[in-house]
């Protein structure tokens, strides 16, 4: 009994310090909004909490880039505030503590690909010794006095990989880690990536590419047209909504039925298939489906329920905002 | 101060164009200075710059120090090159969001270009003395140092324009688009000032002129690559050939141009400051 009882005392506690922990902002975005010719950034805000690794996601062009670049102090904002780790703005002693990656891996092309980590170095006030850890975990070490313009893309991505991982950052940026790689260059990244990850650090990434955001992202903010759709939890933005795969002797009679049930947002027949996709508000387990239908007298060959993809999600969030 | 110092170390160590310019440069530097010591021939007629008394103290600060400054090009180039390379290759954007200030840029930049008109002066300098004391025809300390004021304004004048060379690089980004604007510059200030000796000496006879162009305050005078100019004349008309044809040297210190270079080199870097502050990168 004592020893149970200390046990729960002592989960009680790891929660709590899980929950403080959870809550820690590094990054708080309010009413962010910049105008060129015209408005690219629409008035977006959200949190980035600490340890969580977060996807932005958006269609070329719905201002993942220019977000970031004000984030990082490249892009002069029109209005709007932020507080990275509490302090309002960015300056440069704020951003030793961020590694970031912005569109391409950007490096002097006739200096080695360690002279252009000492460059970094003492930018960020490095210790030069950090400069081979990190060409080995991006497996860069052999190929150090080899200059930057004789690398691939995959080997450019990963050096700047390096160089945002040199002062131990408390945040990493990516922008587009994956873009123009070839598979096994998109591989390796993905997995340095999850190995940062696993290390407790906080990551921003954007991309436009679903699927690596649904591997690797705990959380998403989606941006169209420079607004932000959504913002909170991968599992939550693909588990509300579900469609069901539904098959009968009698297809008609099925689908009269279901559109009796009002359960449904969009119910549509592909070819003896029919797809019966369940409205927000509701939540039906196959088998209570089954039951009702089997009430009105359709017995089913064939029940399927299926979640939708963060792909699917994500087009169906940005087409409703058409 | 140090880490600016390693970074542009790092960033030029292995640059091609700086290398090659640098080398090049300080090569034709010395090789410019001994132009005396040589015979060529100007009209059919031999001349020796020796004999025409360019190493004579104290007008041998004005004969080198001139003679020297129309290889700042060369120099020019280098910062040129080296500044536009940092937006061409999105390093500025890089080196920014890794945390180094705008302040820090430039103060990288000046660094550079302070040391490298250091050096060129000091190379003058020495080079200058060498001479003076092996050719020329009195080494009274009076006269040795009676003009060394040119190698100060030498500094000066190096500095501004590598300054207004960074302004240009700064606003423009491309060396390309730098040196056609600073033709057009360059055109566009003879003309003013070509326009302003005019209207100020129409209708004047002979002396007149004269008294008005070497007394009246010219405006144009002001202009950077003018001021620049007039701090170190051209010393041609003390030249022994000069003198035995009658033509009068007459000196007055360049005051007005000191004081209107000290403020193009701040309108500069501050103008610099300013774009890399305002522009979005």
């Amino acid at each position: 009994m004592i020893y149970d009882n200390s046990v729960t005392f002592l989960n009680l506690y790891r929660l709590l310090l899980c929950k403080t922990n959870y809550m820690e902002k590094i990054l708080s975005v309010k009413n962010l909004t910049k105008k060129f010719k015209r408005v690219v950034v629409n008035n977006i805000s959200f949190d980035v909490e600490k340890g969580n690794v977060y996807g932005l996601l958006g269609p070329n062009g719905s201002g993942k880039s220019t977000t970031f670049g004000m984030l990082l102090s490249t892009i002069n904002p029109t209005s709007g505030d932020w507080y990275w780790f509490g302090k309002k703005g960015t300056d440069p002693d704020t951003l030793k503590k961020i590694g970031a990656i912005i569109e391409q891996p950007n490096f002097y092309p006739y200096l080695s690909a360690e002279t252009n980590l000492k460059i970094v170095a003492e930018i960020k006030h490095t210790p030069y010794s950090r400069i081979e850890e990190v060409l080995k975990t991006v497996g860069l070490y052999e190929r150090r006095k080899d200059t930057f313009k004789t690398f691939s893309l995959g080997m450019k991505q990963r050096l700047a990989i390096a160089s945002a991982m040199l002062n131990n950052p408390e945040v990493l940026i990516l922008d587009e880690p994956t873009n123009g790689l070839d598979p096994e260059g998109i591989i390796q990244i993905r997995e340095i990536i999850s190995n940062i990850a696993k290390q407790g650090i906080t990551i921003i990434i954007a991309s436009h590419l679903l699927d690596e955001i649904e591997k690797i992202c705990s959380h998403v903010i989606v941006l169209k047209e420079g607004t932000s759709l959504y913002c909170g939890r991968v599992d939550e933005i693909t588990s509300n909504n579900g469609y069901f795969e539904l098959k009968a002797d009698n297809n008609t009679q099925l689908l009269n039925a279901l559109n009796e049930l009002q359960w449904f947002t969009a119910i549509n027949q592909e070819e003896d298939m029919i797809k019966a996709h369940v409205r927000d508000d509701e939540s039906i387990s196959a088998s209570t489906l089954n039951q009702k239908l089997t009430e009105k007298g359709i017995f089913l060959s064939h029940l399927n329920k299926k979640k939708l993809s963060l792909e699917s999600q994500f087009l169906e969030l940005v087409k409703n905002t058409k | 101060m140090t880490k600016l110092l390693k970074l542009e170390y790092y960033k030029n160590l292995n640059y091609r164009p700086f290398k090659v310019f640098t080398i090049l440069y300080f090569a034709i530097l010395i090789v410019f200075l001994f132009i005396g010591l040589i015979d060529f021939d100007l009209f059919g007629e031999p001349i020796n710059l020796k004999e025409q008394g360019i190493y004579n103290f104290p007008e041998i600060w004005n004969f080198t120090t001139w003679i020297v400054a129309l290889l700042k090009i060369f120099l020019g180039l280098i910062i040129v090159f080296s500044i536009c390379q940092e937006f061409s290759d999105r390093m500025f954007k890089q080196n920014t969001i890794d945390g180094l200030s705008r302040k820090e840029f430039i103060g990288s930049k000046l660094l550079t270009i302070s040391i490298f008109t250091i050096v060129s002066t000091i190379i003058v300098f020495a080079i200058t003395m060498f001479l003076g004391y092996q050719y020329s025809n009195t080494t009274e300390p009076a006269k040795v140092f009676g003009e060394i004021f040119f190698i100060g304004n030498y500094f000066l004048k190096l500095f501004t324009f590598f300054c207004f060379l960074m302004f240009l690089s700064i606003l423009l980004r491309k060396s390309i688009f730098v040196f056609l604007a600073f033709f057009v510059f360059w055109i566009a200030e003879s003309i003013l000032s070509g326009i302003e000796v005019f209207t100020k000496i129409k209708g004047l006879q002979g002396a007149q002129r004269n008294e008005v162009l070497q007394n009246d305050f010219f405006i144009s005078h002001l202009l950077p690559l003018e001021s620049m100019s007039n701090l170190i004349p051209n010393p041609m008309a003390r030249l022994n050939m000069a003198k035995m044809m009658g033509i009068k040297y007459e000196f007055h210190y360049p005051t007005e141009s000191l004081i209107a270079c000290l403020v193009w080199c701040t309108i500069f870097i501050f103008a610099s400051y300013w774009i890399l502050r305002k522009r979005d990168w």
